[in-house]
């Protein structure tokens, strides 16, 4: 690896509606090296890669590209100079072979029409450059996400790029797949191709990365170079060490002595992505879950709800054994809002009022079989008061709210009824923060009313904020439970990525 | 002053309109009870389908098959009363069996459409295949005509206040409908699925469930044409019904039905419908060529739809901004 610099960009700015995003960010690639990007939700890691590809455009700053500078404004631009993007949702077209995939909207001609032969040799030419498990025949709908990785990172190489983007890799991939895509890492960078890495798995940063950049609030909080990467101290670099001591970042657990409402009895699911989870939540109590993406929180969840149906184990409800399904979920007093909120949470094209009367047919008035409509708004009207959606117009269509309004409505659906458990997961991603503080409140509330809470949350500030008691998921197994102890942002983290606190490494 | 609402407005616009032009282009012939009455009855037996189908296009499907299902129970009902010897028994087990024969084709629609999760396209569109030819192997190709009893006949001509009683089945049935969808849970729930089809089923809709009754609605509605048809015209064959699909299909985009699911309303269907019949009449009054009525039926379709999408491509293109502003508001936070 030469220190010969691919790609700088200094004092980069950027803000959106006034917010400052990135402050004064220095980031830079040496040619042949794989560069790990890191750092909390929010703290401008995908914006700046966005600037890098000509998504965004910054504010202030230079970009340079081998030692001279330039000006990406476009994608296409950044495709020029030789930077491929790698995304977490692939762009690969099933039904076409890995050659025409990889030379989508280049294809050699000959006479005017696609020379297929040519195609396929000079895909098999890069495939034997890289020594890729893939042949230039293959329809990538044939093919398993790790396998499609290797398409679209082929496609980045057949523009000559020099500098890979990859955005969180190994999110779909088994361990067998992620295992042989870290293997052609190390090959490409042999090679002379640099790579800037983003993952929230430590593990894998430790164990790639050359160098490792880490941005805090949008500032750069530190450049490490290999020799100095200890796990420990990048965790506290990347949550700020001097916020240690501060309120938020830990917290004095609690006990709950409440009877238990929900009790879990070694859950596994068909897939394997959880298996023998045992857990309770009490009575008035509010049990956070932490995890990193893919550690088979919302699985879990979801089965307990009946979204989705568990392989074994036993889900107990006071005591009452339940085979769950929404629909009886409901009925037993469980309200449930999901991970994503445009896909599963509420109907865009329907009314607060028609949002909130779904789940709650049950408690509404009738005359025969007909629903009392007074009824219907008045309950709509009651939900709004509860969680104090503005403006306070029941008969407008979710789906042109704001984000914030939304999920009220899709928590404020469970607040008009006696519940006796909610689960809530991701319940404020991307929101802004003064509704935040208001679900957080509604969220005391309902647990000092006597209903048992379950809260999913990958912030964890906010798992900090409202869990009377945690506990952190790992590869689909509870690794640690956090009760009656001062435990800090570091202390989850740490259990998150499997790093027990003082070891080095 | 309020500001007019246009995108209410205009059903009722084009409807007075359209009612407008052809009373000063024919006003001897066409402002009569009679002709109005006509113009109903021409589509009754649409509308009756429209207001079962239209089930179907709000939760987010779509069912081809509805044209020669009719067939299927027209002869059905003609076969029955005339092997029966034309019997008042054989109507009423004939108009039991071809009512049976479209609630079981529309239950099995649905069952396939939700259990293999096969596009509702294809299943019902092999499904009009299907109809057409067992229609043909039960008929062997023959017009079989039902030209008694009286019980049988008089439901397509018998009249009632001067309407014709398919007029009134047309109504009863909008009226059940649009019951069922505005005020019912089913109804809501149609609405939901059709809108967002996870979330429904995460706020506990049973999703199938109600996708098959969908079927099953739209396919007894079918029947109860294909009966309608068959009483009118005094017989059945294998053609009978055949190309309704298409004209309900239109009868619902008119009014407002989005084939995207989750929205649409049956005064809506009852307006496109009835706009169908004012273009025909038209047509017809103004002495426009049978060789030349499809054209211009069609183009006038394409008129109308097209200024409706206008409308609402409006809408959405508001609606668009609002939400890549959203999406610039979470970027930011």
């Amino acid at each position: 690896m030469s220190k010969e610099l691919l790609l700088e960009a200094n004092h980069i700015y950027k803000s959106f509606s006034g917010i400052p995003v990135l402050h004064d960010v220095h980031f830079d690639v040496r040619r042949g090296e794989v560069h790990a990007l890191m750092g909390e939700n929010g703290a401008g890691k995908s914006t700046l890669i966005k600037i890098i590809t000509g998504i965004y455009t910054k504010d202030a700053g230079q970009i340079s590209w081998e030692g001279k500078p330039v000006e990406i404004n476009s994608y296409q631009d950044c495709l020029n100079l030789g930077i491929s993007c790698i995304y977490q949702e692939l762009s690969v077209i099933p039904p076409l072979t890995v050659a025409q995939n990889v030379y989508l909207r280049k294809e050699p001609l000959r006479a005017g029409l696609i020379d297929y032969n040519k195609m396929n040799s000079m895909t098999q030419q890069l495939i034997d450059l890289y020594d890729f498990p893939l042949k230039p025949t293959t329809l990538v709908e044939d093919l398993g996400m790790g396998q499609r990785q290797l398409v679209e990172i082929l496609k980045g190489l057949s523009n000559d790029s020099k500098l890979l983007i990859m955005d969180e890799p190994t999110s779909s991939l088994s361990g067998k797949e992620a295992e042989s895509l870290f293997g052609i890492i190390c090959k490409l960078r042999d090679q002379g191709v640099s790579i800037i890495y983003i993952s929230h798995r430590l593990e894998e940063v430790y164990r790639l990365s050359d160098r490792l950049t880490i941005l805090r609030d949008g500032k750069n909080a530190a450049v490490l170079e290999k020799d100095e990467i200890i796990p420990k101290m990048v965790i506290e670099t990347m949550i700020g060490k001097e916020m240690e001591e501060v309120d938020d970042s830990s917290k004095e657990l609690r006990s709950d002595e409440g009877p238990v409402c929900l009790e879990v009895k070694s859950l596994t699911d068909s897939a394997n992505r959880f298996r023998n989870i045992s857990f309770q939540v009490r009575h008035g109590e509010i049990l956070g879950i932490g995890g990193l993406i893919g550690a088979g929180r919302t699985e879990i969840v979801r089965a307990i709800y009946g979204v989705d149906k568990a392989a074994s184990g036993e889900v107990l409800l006071d005591d009452e054994r339940l085979d769950p399904n929404p629909a009886l979920s409901i009925s037993k007093g469980i309200g449930f809002v999901p991970e994503d909120r445009r896909k599963q949470g509420f109907i865009p094209l329907l009314s607060t009022v028609k949002n909130v009367a779904l789940t709650n047919y049950d408690i509404i008035k009738r005359t025969g079989m007909a629903i009392d409509e007074n009824d219907e708004l008045e309950l709509s009207k009651k939900a709004i008061e509860a969680i104090d959606i503005r403006p306070a117009d029941p008969q407008k269509e979710v789906g042109t709210m704001s984000g914030g309004n939304q999920q009220k409505v899709v928590l404020g659906k469970w607040l008009v009824r006696g519940l006796k458990l909610l689960i809530v997961d991701e319940p404020t991603a991307g929101i802004d923060v003064g509704a935040k503080a208001e679900i957080y409140s509604i969220l005391d509330q309902l647990a000092s009313d006597g209903v048992a809470v379950i809260v999913v949350s990958s912030d964890l500030q906010e798992l900090l904020r409202v869990s009377h008691r945690i506990i952190v998921m790992r590869k689909g197994g509870i690794v640690r439970e956090f009760k009656d102890e001062t435990v800090t942002q570091a202390k989850i983290l740490a259990a998150m990525q499997g790093v027990e606190e003082g070891e080095k490494r | 002053m309020k500001k007019i609402d246009w995108e209410k407005m205009s059903k009722p616009i084009i409807l007075v309109g359209a009612i407008i032009i052809l009373s000063v282009l024919r006003p001897q012939s066409f402002l009569t009870a009679n002709n109005f009455a006509n113009v109903l009855w021409s589509v009754s037996v649409i509308g009756i389908m429209t207001c079962g189908t239209v089930f179907v296009f709000l939760a987010g499907g779509i069912d081809l098959s509805i044209g020669t299902l009719a067939g299927l129970s027209a002869i059905t009902v003609v076969e029955i009363i005339d092997k029966m010897g034309a019997t008042n028994a054989s109507v009423i087990i004939g108009i039991i069996a071809a009512l049976c024969v479209g609630a079981f084709a529309g239950m099995v629609h649905g069952l396939i459409i939700t259990r293999f999760n096969i596009p509702a396209f294809l299943v019902t569109f092999a499904a009009q295949s299907v109809y057409l030819g067992l229609s043909m192997v039960i008929t062997n190709n023959r017009i079989v005509s039902a030209r008694e009893p009286a019980l049988f006949t008089s439901i397509g001509s018998m009249k009632i206040l001067g309407f014709p009683l398919p007029i009134y089945l047309m109504i009863i049935i909008a009226l059940i409908s649009w019951f069922s969808l505005s005020r019912t849970t089913f109804g809501r729930d149609i609405y939901a699925v059709g809108g967002n089809p996870e979330a429904s089923e995460i706020s506990g809709v049973h999703v199938s469930k109600d996708i098959v009754l969908c079927y099953v609605f739209s396919g007894l509605t079918a029947a109860i044409g294909g009966i309608v048809l068959a009483s009118m015209t005094q017989q059945g064959m294998a053609s009978t019904g055949s190309g309704y699909e298409t004209q309900v299909i239109t009868a619902a985009v008119i009014g407002g039905v989005s084939l995207l699911g989750g929205v649409g309303t049956v005064p809506g269907c009852i307006y496109g419908v009835v706009i169908m019949g004012l273009i025909n009449n038209g047509l017809n009054l103004m002495s426009v060529p049978s060789t030349q009525s499809g054209l211009v039926q069609g183009v006038v379709i394409i008129i109308a739809v097209a200024f409706d999408a206008l409308q609402h491509q409006d809408q959405s293109r508001k609606k668009v901004k609002r939400i890549s502003e959203q999406i610039k508001g979470t970027a930011s936070s």
